[in-house]
């Protein structure tokens, strides 16, 4: 009866039951689509970061990250290459040779780190020759070709065929120098790192590490990182313990290890999303005390009745719960259906920020952003409406229960 | 066999500032059966003594018996429960629920005393036609005129099988067509089924046809008249 009773009372006033309704429906609504935004920015930037050159695992000498001195590559590279064909799970990988210097034109000149790849592994791997604006990406065979940022460009005012100089110390420590012509202009979308990295042909860049060293090293051994795509990236922290178990004498990191701030970027997407869902349930919990208490106001003598002829205060004070309850069993399906018809159609076609691209390329995020949800949050959300239901319909219960029936209803 | 009994009954509103003596010691018995109209000028304490006797309210002084239950002893939930066993309500506004039909406010208490559905269906059919609306079971309050609506709310009392029933102005509200048939309806039910009547009434035509009438005046009981 109590069901019925709750049900029916909740359509006395259908104008009021639909506001409160169309409230929790639209509070569901702007959750998931906060959290769909905010999952997606963060998987975009995540993306991008492993597009862009971090891949899903990294392999260095351990020295290396602490160095970053030419001096530090990677040991019995062919050995590591072996292996990497050898797994399966290995959808790509690239070679690198990672220099840290400047790059010169006739009018500034610039603090980088000179990436020397495999033109045709890198493509496999980081999406750099997509993103290129002018030229091309190392199409000829020509010796010292490089790729430079449109920002670098802006910078050194340098244009395609400049010829731009790299100063780097070789193998020997000693500072060398390469006139390198200018064949691709790209724009990444990562501002930081766009004024931070020119690439080179490796081979070119090895030459010119090596060719001063007394006991030279053979051009093709010579790589600081190796930077891996996965087949299936769910598989990523096994993959790791597979190759840390292979070459112990290497440090081989996830993306997530490589980039802690990819981590930290992640949880605090997190923590904003739990953060817009409190305050959105909050805002909905004084809503439907609101409504509820009202409702119970204007049904005092009513409810007075109830216990006069003899309906306890357990079920009256049940009665106003499930009326509250009832509230949200409607709006809850209504804005989780409203949401993920959002989050799909946003999830297909993105959000477009290109009015906001300065910015977002600052932070390396992208100006189209593709929502996403986790499908627990498809859970977690009617879940927190509920609890939020259920703490809103507390006051007005027991504002009821605490009716005295002689007193709501005056006289018998 | 009585069925209320109070002894020296008194309420006091509002004791410490400005106290106002609604009952001044009010002695009554009632019998199973009697139909009797308690009577007396706005302020005598008419409806306070109705409140005290349902257990809605609680005597600052003196006792309430009924079937030998002292009800100012019981707790507030023991009150409720104590009320849908033995007391049935009619109130002068009707009070139904509204988003009930005329069977389920009968039905309502029935369901609250955890009766079964047969016992349920087969005492509201019984009641329904008792008080001539059959043919209404599934109209809502608001689809029936007052008269109707206070019928059902007769029904609705008596549903529980109480002990008696307590009615505050219950034609109040009713024209003369219908506070007759109203009366009609309660007389034969205390006379075939033996209910126990008490009103608190201003309406002459009531006064008229109650066996027993209590006058009350300042919160005392002034005459008690017992009719042939």
């Amino acid at each position: 009866m109590i069901p019925i009773l709750a049900w029916r009372n909740t359509w006395r006033n259908p104008t009021r039951s639909w506001v409160v309704i169309i409230a929790i429906a639209m509070g569901i609504w702007a959750a998931m689509f906060m959290t769909g935004f905010a999952t997606g920015m963060s998987r975009s930037y995540i993306e991008n970061a492993i597009q862009g050159l971090l891949s899903h695992i990294q392999i260095h000498q351990p020295e290396y990250l602490q160095d970053r001195s030419v001096k530090s590559r990677i040991p019995d590279l062919a050995v590591l290459q072996e292996r990497l064909e050898y797994e399966e799970n290995i959808a790509n990988y690239s070679i690198r040779t990672l220099a840290t210097g400047m790059v010169a034109s006739g009018n500034a000149t610039r603090g980088v780190t000179i990436r020397g790849v495999e033109p045709e592994m890198e493509k496999q791997v980081s999406n750099i020759a997509t993103k290129l604006q002018e030229g091309d990406y190392f199409e000829s065979d020509r010796k010292n070709q490089l790729l430079i940022s449109r920002k670098m460009a802006d910078k050194l005012k340098a244009k395609l065929r400049s010829k731009l100089v790299l100063t780097f110390q070789d193998m020997e420590g000693t500072i060398t120098a390469g006139a390198f012509r200018v064949v691709g202009i790209f724009e990444s979308g990562n501002a930081p790192f766009d004024e931070g990295n020119v690439f080179v042909k490796r081979q070119d860049l090895n030459r010119l590490l090596t060719e001063a060293t007394a006991d030279p090293i053979p051009s093709g051994e010579l790589a600081h990182e190796v930077a891996i795509m996965l087949r299936y990236p769910e598989t990523l922290e096994t993959t790791e313990s597979v190759f840390e178990k292979a070459f112990p004498k290497l440090q081989t990191d996830t993306y997530r290890e490589a980039a802690p701030d990819l981590q930290l970027y992640e949880s605090q997407i997190e923590n904003v999303s739990m953060i817009y869902l409190t305050i959105i349930m909050l805002a909905l919990v004084f809503g439907i005390i609101n409504t509820m208490l009202m409702a119970v106001l204007e049904r005092v003598k009513e409810l007075g009745m109830l216990m006069a002829i003899g309906m306890n205060k357990l079920k009256v004070f049940l009665m106003i719960v499930v009326e509250t309850l009832l509230l949200g069993l409607i709006g809850a399906p209504l804005g989780v259906l409203l949401g993920s018809l959002t989050i799909s159609y946003l999830g297909k076609n993105g959000l477009d920020l290109s009015s906001f691209s300065q910015s977002l390329q600052m932070y390396g995020l992208s100006e189209q952003v593709y929502f996403d949800l986790e499908p627990s949050v498809y859970v977690q959300i009617p879940v927190a409406i509920f609890i939020t239901a259920l703490m809103a319909a507390i006051y007005p219960a027991f504002k009821a229960i605490r009716l005295r029936p002689v007193e709501a209803i005056r006289k018998i | 066999m009585s069925v209320i009994t109070t002894k020296g009954v008194t309420k006091t509103y509002n004791p410490e500032k400005i106290p106002v003596h609604a009952l001044n010691g009010v002695d009554l018995e009632i019998k199973e059966g009697e139909f009797t109209a308690i009577v007396g000028p706005s302020g005598s304490g008419k409806t306070t003594l109705l409140n005290i006797i349902g257990g809605l309210d609680r005597p600052s002084n003196g006792s309430v018996q009924i079937n030998q239950t002292d009800i100012a002893t019981l707790s507030d939930n023991q009150l409720i429960d104590f009320r849908k066993e033995n007391i049935g309500f009619v109130f002068q506004a009707y009070n139904l629920i509204p988003v009930l039909t005329a069977k389920e406010n009968v039905e309502f208490v029935m369901l609250l005393q955890g009766k079964s559905k047969a016992e349920r269906d087969s005492r509201v059919n019984a009641l329904m036609k008792a008080v001539g609306l059959e043919t209404k079971i599934n109209k809502r309050p608001s689809e029936l005129s007052g008269g109707q609506q206070q019928r059902v709310a007769v029904a609705r009392a008596l549903a529980p099988k109480p002990r008696f029933i307590l009615a505050d102005e219950p034609t109040a509200n009713l024209d003369s067509h219908s506070t007759a048939n109203l009366l009609d309806l309660m007389l034969e039910l205390n006379q075939k089924e033996n209910v126990t009547f008490i009103f608190s009434t201003h309406d002459q035509r009531v006064i008229d046809r109650a066996r027993r009438v209590i006058t009350l005046v300042d919160g005392k009981i002034e005459t008690d008249e017992v009719r042939a």
